[in-house]
């Protein structure tokens, strides 16, 4: 593999999570979140462990991506009432003094995992540096959201960060030790975001006014 | 101190010699199934004979195991899944836990009908109750054999997503938020162990506990990645700073839940982070004495929180708080001091372990009841309950002593071996955190007496506790305070062939 097309699939990953994690239209950061998945597929694809990009595909993209929009109630597009509209809308307002605040956490647990990885000499692949930006920016988005699902999504970000990271450790030495580790992780992934998607849910249908009265007020403020 | 554990076992990977173990492993999941199935509110018959068949089975598989540990030492076996190894072990030790575990959750599962019945009526998801309460069990179980990461992330995982559903299912708004917040920090807790292992892995390439131990070296990455370990765990363990979410959580559980989750989950935890540091980091001292002055902490701050608490559950949770600091000192104690001060703190952390789940389950459940029968959830509803209630009170009484450490408790008997391992190691803070927290925690129930003793409140109307609410919540009262006459029993078990301290 060229590595120009290593890092092109790096930075893809990144930027994917990014986009899924800041757009403010929750809609549309969960179509970002599954083209995200998509990315981290053909990353696995790449480096050659095919049984866990088709997991990646299944379980991260397809399911995953199915239960966020469940949680945000879509069944379709065009006839959505415009009621809806505002709980797709993240209703707390993002300001760069609480935005840095909130980076250095990230950054802490970064610089700690930097300097452990530094001592278990390899080259950095696409793994370990792609492993390494989502890592940081999911911690950051985790930690600067109060949103349920953003907080979902960032989780899902940040857990996908680990088993990249883990995979370009485990390389092709105990690659069933890792096999057995990311498969579990992903279908634990899957479980909670499910758990969480469907608790979202409930608890929009229970609390429903509450969230659009907040939503409008942030809207009168802005 | 590694070979308390029972790691460095010769491993048997015949199949039929794991057949106990996945028996002891497997009955408490059928027994969720069966009695979702056949309900024991409506169709108690079946269900009652059925549930008593798979119950001796599993005491049999129990008791068989305890045998062979017993005579020939501990035992390990390698269950080969293609190219996937998984080490899993028994000692006393696990023995013991296994045991606690049986205990504390058939008690609760057999509290559950009486209460679901009278108590929550039709409200909730109540179906999924005793088969969520079977993957705790079987998931606990998990956790206590394993001897590789592997299997402890999985047992880890189970636990967590199991008692994060027991929690949703009473369905109400308050339970469904506080639910949500404790699977993000249950999630975010995972994600920290699962890093950890992952420099682990990378690092010495293997993931059984005695390789590790033999092989790991200290570095950065050796320390970075126990502190991803340790971070996720005493989260998941509730420990000091990290507690916040405990008292939510239980205040708007069903009380079965409570008492399980008290009792069990946040244990299982604490056992994974005292097993990894004694494999991995035995000799870091200073870390563990940060640890135990977290755990000095918490005794001192959950105490006072207690006793200030305004609502009956939240005076039951903080304490939880409290105790599982006692746990953290003797965890400080185990790392890093000499080997006669570690026997001793071994056994008392263990000991403190058990009969705090035994006393917190029961407190719960006394606690439950005093709450059904009176409709009041705050601790001043209790006015006047001392006429009315006396076999719950005294539950809760007897539940108490063991949680003060008074004699003849197992709670008393624990605290002294920790004491007696502080002085000997010349921890003199730990001292006054050990005699602080047995003042708050007097100070905190007597408080809940004082109330429930108020001679002029006005009658209340009372409803009368079923009285298999009454006897579960005694039966385990009751065995916290025996547990300190026969305390040499459980340390029989602790000093089983194999697992001497």
């Amino acid at each position: 593999m060229p590595p120009f097309l290593d890092a092109l699939l790096a930075l893809a990953m990144v930027a994917l999570a990014t986009l899924a994690l800041l757009d403010r239209q929750l809609v549309r950061a969960c179509a970002w979140f599954v083209a995200f998945a998509v990315s981290v597929a053909l990353t696995w694809w790449s480096v050659g462990f095919i049984w866990l990009a088709l997991l990646e595909l299944l379980l991260g993209a397809l399911l995953t991506g199915a239960f966020l929009f469940h949680a945000l109630d879509i069944r379709q597009w065009a006839s959505a009432p415009r009621g809806r509209l505002a709980r797709w809308r993240d209703p707390v307002p993002l300001t760069w003094q609480r935005a840095l605040m909130r980076l250095l956490p990230a950054l802490a647990v970064l610089i700690m995992l930097a300097i452990a990885l530094d001592n278990l000499a390899g080259t950095p692949g696409p793994l370990l540096v792609g492993g390494m930006g989502l890592i940081g920016l999911g911690l950051w988005a985790f930690a600067l959201h109060r949103h349920l699902l953003r907080r979902l999504l960032a989780f899902n970000v940040i857990g996908t960060g680990i088993f990249l990271i883990l995979m370009a450790l485990v390389g092709d030495r105990n690659t069933a030790a890792g096999h057995g580790l990311v498969v579990t992780g992903l279908l634990v992934a899957l479980l909670g975001t499910a758990l969480g998607a469907l608790l979202i849910r409930r608890l929009n249908r229970l609390d429903g006014r509450r969230i659009l009265d907040v939503a409008e007020a942030g809207r009168s403020r802005a | 101190m590694i070979e308390w554990l029972g790691l460095h076992t010769a491993y048997s990977n015949q199949f039929s010699d794991s057949l106990l173990v996945l028996l002891v492993l497997m009955v408490p999941l059928l027994m969720g199934g069966v009695a979702a199935f056949w309900r024991p509110q409506r169709r108690w018959p079946v269900s009652f004979v059925i549930l008593m068949a798979l119950l001796t089975l599993g005491l049999l598989a129990l008791f068989l195991l305890a045998r062979q540990i017993l005579e020939h030492g501990s035992q390990a076996w390698l269950i080969e899944l293609g190219p996937l190894a998984l080490h899993w072990r028994a000692n006393g030790l696990t023995l013991l836990l296994l045991l606690l575990t049986q205990i504390v959750t058939l008690a609760s599962a057999a509290y559950a009908p009486a209460y679901l019945k009278s108590e929550v009526g039709r409200g909730g998801a109540q179906a999924w109750l005793w088969p969520l309460q079977g993957v705790l069990t079987t998931s606990l179980s998990l956790i206590w054999l394993a001897g590789d990461l592997l299997t402890l992330y999985i047992g880890l995982e189970l636990m967590g997503l199991a008692a994060v559903g027991l929690m949703l299912l009473p369905g109400r708004m308050e339970a469904l938020a506080a639910g949500m917040r404790y699977l993000l920090l249950a999630l975010v807790g995972s994600l920290a162990f699962l890093l950890g292992v992952a420099l682990l892995l990378g690092g010495w390439g293997r993931l059984d506990l005695a390789g590790l131990a033999m092989l790991a070296e200290p570095g950065p990455v050796l320390w970075v990645s126990v502190a991803l370990l340790s971070a996720g765990l005493l989260l998941k363990a509730a420990a000091f700073p990290l507690h916040a979410w405990l008292a939510p959580v239980h205040s708007s559980a069903w009380t079965p839940v409570s008492a399980l989750h008290a009792a069990l989950v946040v244990k299982g935890s604490f056992f994974i982070a005292v097993q990894l540091w004694v494999v991995l980091v035995p000799e870091a001292k200073a870390a563990a004495w940060l640890v135990g002055a977290m755990g000095g902490a918490a005794v001192l701050w959950g105490g006072v929180l207690a006793w200030r608490s305004v609502k009956l559950k939240d005076v039951v949770a903080w304490s939880t708080v409290s105790q599982l600091g006692y746990l953290l000192l003797g965890f400080s104690l185990l790392i890093g001091t000499g080997p006669t001060v570690a026997a001793v703190a071994w056994e008392g952390t263990w000991l403190q372990l058990a009969a705090h789940s035994l006393a917190k389950a029961g407190m719960f459940l006394a606690t439950g009841n005093l709450i059904f029968s009176t409709g009041e959830s705050h601790v001043k509803g209790l006015a006047g309950a001392s006429r009315r209630m006396p076999l719950s009170l005294l539950s809760f009484g007897i539940a108490s002593i063991s949680l003060i450490g008074l004699p003849p408790s197992g709670g008393f008997t624990a605290k002294w071996l920790l004491l007696h391992a502080a002085l000997e190691a010349g921890y003199l803070p730990w001292l006054a955190a050990l005699a602080l927290g047995t003042l708050l925690s007097a100070a905190y129930v007597f408080r809940v007496f004082r109330y429930s003793f108020v001679e002029d409140a006005e009658p209340l109307d009372y409803r009368r506790v079923p009285w298999s609410m009454e006897f579960f919540a005694m039966i385990l009262a009751l065995a916290s305070l025996l547990l300190g006459l026969v305390a040499e029993w459980p340390l029989l078990l602790l000093r089983a062939p194999g697992g001497e301290p």
